[in-house]
């Protein structure tokens, strides 16, 4: 075969290609719009789970766990966590940071009241209730 | 050095490297605290040390981006550059904010940064990468838009090469995808699907082509090799980078509440992704056996044969190996992911970001290449850096193979940290390669400080009487 | 030792070319390629969800686009025969036939996808769905993308940009014509025939 492949047909692979993928990309990512309020139960968004929400980033929670897999993995997954550990556990853990034991991790005390509390375990249980496909292969996350 | 504004670029090249040591400084702390959870406890908790690590990770890459434009673009445009004034400004601006950043990580608590800046009129904080408060989120906004404007005025009045459409084209497609930062919806599915268009935007896509306009222009300017080659094989390139990483990024939604379909769209793709890594590698070697002429900077070379060679294993063969579907299942949001991070980020954008310092800083400070002395102390630094990057790897790869096998794949799966505990030699490991990474950084650092440039008489004159 | 560095460096002139759109093809082919192993993969886990699903499937339609895109090629062949003979403007019509049958395979599967669409169906239906719907757009997509190179390719012919000895261009474009024709019966026999 005689063919020059020329520089040009290269950009042009690039722009289409580029083009190409982008519009289904975007299309895709519209049908998981629509799908994703179902999955997750977005109607269950009440404003204690939203000031929940408010709370776990404006705490920085991921930047020592992970919420279904993503943040830092210096301490234990967040998504299942209500499942794990139920919700008075969890309130009486929070409240007791940081454990102080020597060389032992340690989670700050980011001195929530109650309220502050019951919102952020509303949170974790929303969380918990996400169709994630089966994700995590067990209860410990 | 061609054009007198291309020393603007200094400066960006400089505080890049500070930022790079502060980087590793609190990589080290970060990898303590794995081993001593009551290191620098209550004053520095880990998610601060984290946070800090990344950050400075990417503003230094940025810092180098940057000073690489203002380099490449008046020199490819044969034209000075448009302002090197706003340039420079630019450059103050933007290290402040870098600096005002960390600085604010370290001495205030997140919450209360977060009522300061206004985070509860348009919520942006606390998502990985993207922690900066709201006001620098639109300065770096800001900072983008003067670099933008700069090479995109400096490219209309100059000549257009392919390589400066690749570089000044992916530089706007790096600002576009800042904008998703200031997209946080409440529902966290939605907020986790749009949060990676700005992280694998950027490193699984738009960085890829900056790599691609980078190393095309060393390669260039080192070989001789014909630009039409060249820039046609960059093309073809990042053209798989994209139809390979468009939908690719399906990998990242898996398991996050993302649809079901996602699953094997993701696989399908992202098994793909490897190929332009593996095509950069070909490009690379084979241009360096078509040179047509032996360029003084060995150091330069050096580091850009590296970068083809540690993106394919970072980004390549342990971005495949946590890629496929049934795979990540196990090990999704373990050390296996941190392992290809590191190597990942180290050996594609670090890598690519020291060889243009490297190509560039010599140049910039009125010679061809730097005397043989400091070359041999860049080299063995590179070693010393890439060495300790592969160990670090294999070190977190380890800790994920524990998990794997004690967490996630177990018949009676132990807690998380049980699970850390067992772990505890690999991140032994992972600190002694961080100490020595850091060592090899310092020999590197140490290269800039000797006098006096490359001379062709001398070096010859060694080599006969061998 | 010399010459053959000088050879070497010579054929190496339009070797990355070659070398890079035969990768490019490759790679098309390799999206396709995985993608109908994971079909197939899928399928032989879930058999009986396939079989069923596979027969709410307008066969009569795929079959009908399956000849319109068989027809389109062969009047690419056409195109190509036309032009080494220097007829320019053959060359076109012909090619503009090409692209008419192209656009009636784009009408004909709008309509199944509508069909789709008011039965509700879509890509979180089930397994099978996923993947028919998932590999008829992808196709239809490339579909789309060869119409527009057909198009550069015919306005070229009108204009006398080709010659007997110079029609890169028309080969081209009918080799990526070929590969989406291909790639769809092996799509219509995959997705719609067997069971």
């Amino acid at each position: 075969m005689q063919q020059v492949f020329t520089k040009a047909m290269a950009r042009n692979i690039f722009l289409g290609g580029a083009g190409f993928f982008l519009i289904i990309y975007l299309l895709l990512a519209y049908d998981s719009f629509q799908q994703i309020p179902i999955r997750d139960h977005a109607v269950n968004l009440t404003p204690s789970v939203l000031r929940g929400k408010y709370l776990f980033d404006t705490n920085d929670c991921i930047g020592c766990h992970t919420v279904n897999g993503e943040g830092a993995y210096y301490a234990p997954e967040l998504g299942n966590v209500y499942k794990r550990r139920g919700p008075e556990f969890i309130k009486a853990w929070i409240h007791a940071q940081p454990s102080g034991a020597p060389g032992r991790r340690q989670m700050p005390n980011f001195h929530f009241n109650a309220d502050q509390l019951n919102d952020i375990t509303a949170y974790l249980q929303w969380l918990s209730n996400i169709d994630t496909n089966k994700w995590p292969p067990n209860i410990e996350g | 050095m061609n054009y007198q504004s291309q020393r603007v670029a200094k400066p960006y090249f400089i505080a890049a490297l500070g930022l790079f040591v502060g980087q590793i400084v609190f990589g080290l702390i970060a990898g303590l605290q794995y081993l001593n959870g009551t290191f620098l406890f209550p004053a520095l908790p880990f998610d601060v040390v984290h946070m800090s690590h990344t950050n400075l990770l990417i503003v230094w890459l940025l810092m180098a981006f940057m000073g690489a434009a203002y380099f490449i673009v008046p020199e490819e445009a044969q034209t000075e550059l448009y302002s090197p004034k706003l340039a420079l400004i630019t450059f103050w601006v933007f290290l402040a904010a870098g600096a005002v950043t960390i600085l604010s990580y370290l001495f205030v608590p997140y919450t209360q940064l977060a009522a300061m800046t206004g985070n509860a009129v348009l919520p942006t904080m606390g998502r990985g990468y993207l922690e900066q408060p709201l006001p620098i989120k639109v300065g770096i906004v800001l900072v983008a838009l003067s670099l933008l404007f700069n090479v995109t005025m400096t490219l209309i009045k100059g000549r257009k090469t392919s390589i400066n459409i690749i570089l000044v084209g992916s530089l706007w497609g790096l600002a576009l995808l800042f904008l998703p930062a200031f997209y946080f919806p409440q529902d966290t599915v939605k907020a986790s699907f749009g949060w990676w268009w700005v992280v694998h935007g950027w490193v699984e896509g738009d960085w890829e082509l900056i790599l691609g306009a980078l190393l095309g222009f060393i390669l260039i300017k080192m070989t001789g090799v014909d630009r039409e080659i060249i820039e046609k094989w960059i093309y073809i390139i990042i053209a798989m980078t994209l139809i390979s990483g468009l939908v690719g990024i399906g990998h990242h939604y898996y398991y996050t509440g993302a649809p079901a379909y996602w699953i094997w769209l993701g696989s399908i793709f992202s098994a793909l992704e490897p190929i332009p890594f593996m095509l950069l590698i070909a490009f690379s070697f084979k241009t360096l056996l078509q040179r047509r002429r032996e360029h003084p900077n060995k150091a330069a070379m050096l580091w850009a044969m590296g970068t083809p060679i540690m993106a394919f294993l970072g980004a390549g063969l342990w971005g495949f190996m946590i890629t496929l579907a049934p795979v990540q299942y196990y090990i999704h949001g373990t050390q296996f992911t941190a392992a290809h991070g590191h190597l990942a980020f180290f050996g594609a954008y670090a890598m690519i970001a020291l060889a243009i310092i490297s190509y560039a800083m010599p140049l910039l400070r009125g010679r061809t290449a730097n005397s043989m002395v400091a070359q041999r102390w860049e080299m063995t630094g590179f070693w010393f850096m890439t060495l300790s990057m592969i160990g670090i790897t294999l070190a977190l790869t380890g800790a994920g193979i524990v998990t794997l096998f004690l967490q996630r794949a177990a018949e009676d799966p132990m807690g998380f940290m049980q699970v850390q505990d067992k772990a505890r030699v690999f991140f032994w490991i992972r600190e002694f390669f961080g100490v020595s990474f850091f060592t090899g950084l310092l020999i590197y650092l140490r290269s800039f400080f000797f006098a006096g440039e490359y001379e062709y008489a001398n070096e010859m004159k060694q080599a006969l009487s061998k | 030792m010399t010459p053959h560095i000088n050879s070497d460096t010579d054929a190496t002139q339009d070797l990355p070319g070659d070398l890079a759109i035969w990768i490019f093809i490759f790679a098309e082919l390799v999206v396709f390629g995985i993608f109908f192993a994971a079909y197939a993969f899928a399928r032989s886990t879930h058999v009986t969800l396939f079989n069923a699903s596979q027969l709410t499937l307008n066969r009569d339609n795929g079959f009908a686009n399956t000849l319109i895109l068989v027809t389109s090629s062969y009047f690419v062949v056409r195109a190509n025969q036309a032009i080494k003979a220097g007829h320019n403007k053959v060359c076109g019509h012909w090619l503009s036939g090409a692209l008419g049958l192209g656009g009636g395979f784009l009408l004909l599967k709008l309509a199944e996808f509508h069909q789709d669409f008011v039965h509700g169906i879509n890509l979180s239906t089930n397994l099978f769905y996923m993947f028919y719907l998932s590999l008829t757009f992808f196709h239809f997509m490339h579909v789309i993308m060869g119409m527009v190179i057909l198009a550069v390719v015919a306005y070229k012919a009108y204009t006398g940009h080709y010659s007997a000895e110079h029609h890169t261009g028309v080969e081209t474009g009918g080799s990526y014509w070929h590969m989406v024709d291909l790639v769809w019966i092996i799509l219509f026999a995959l997705v719609y025939v067997i069971h």
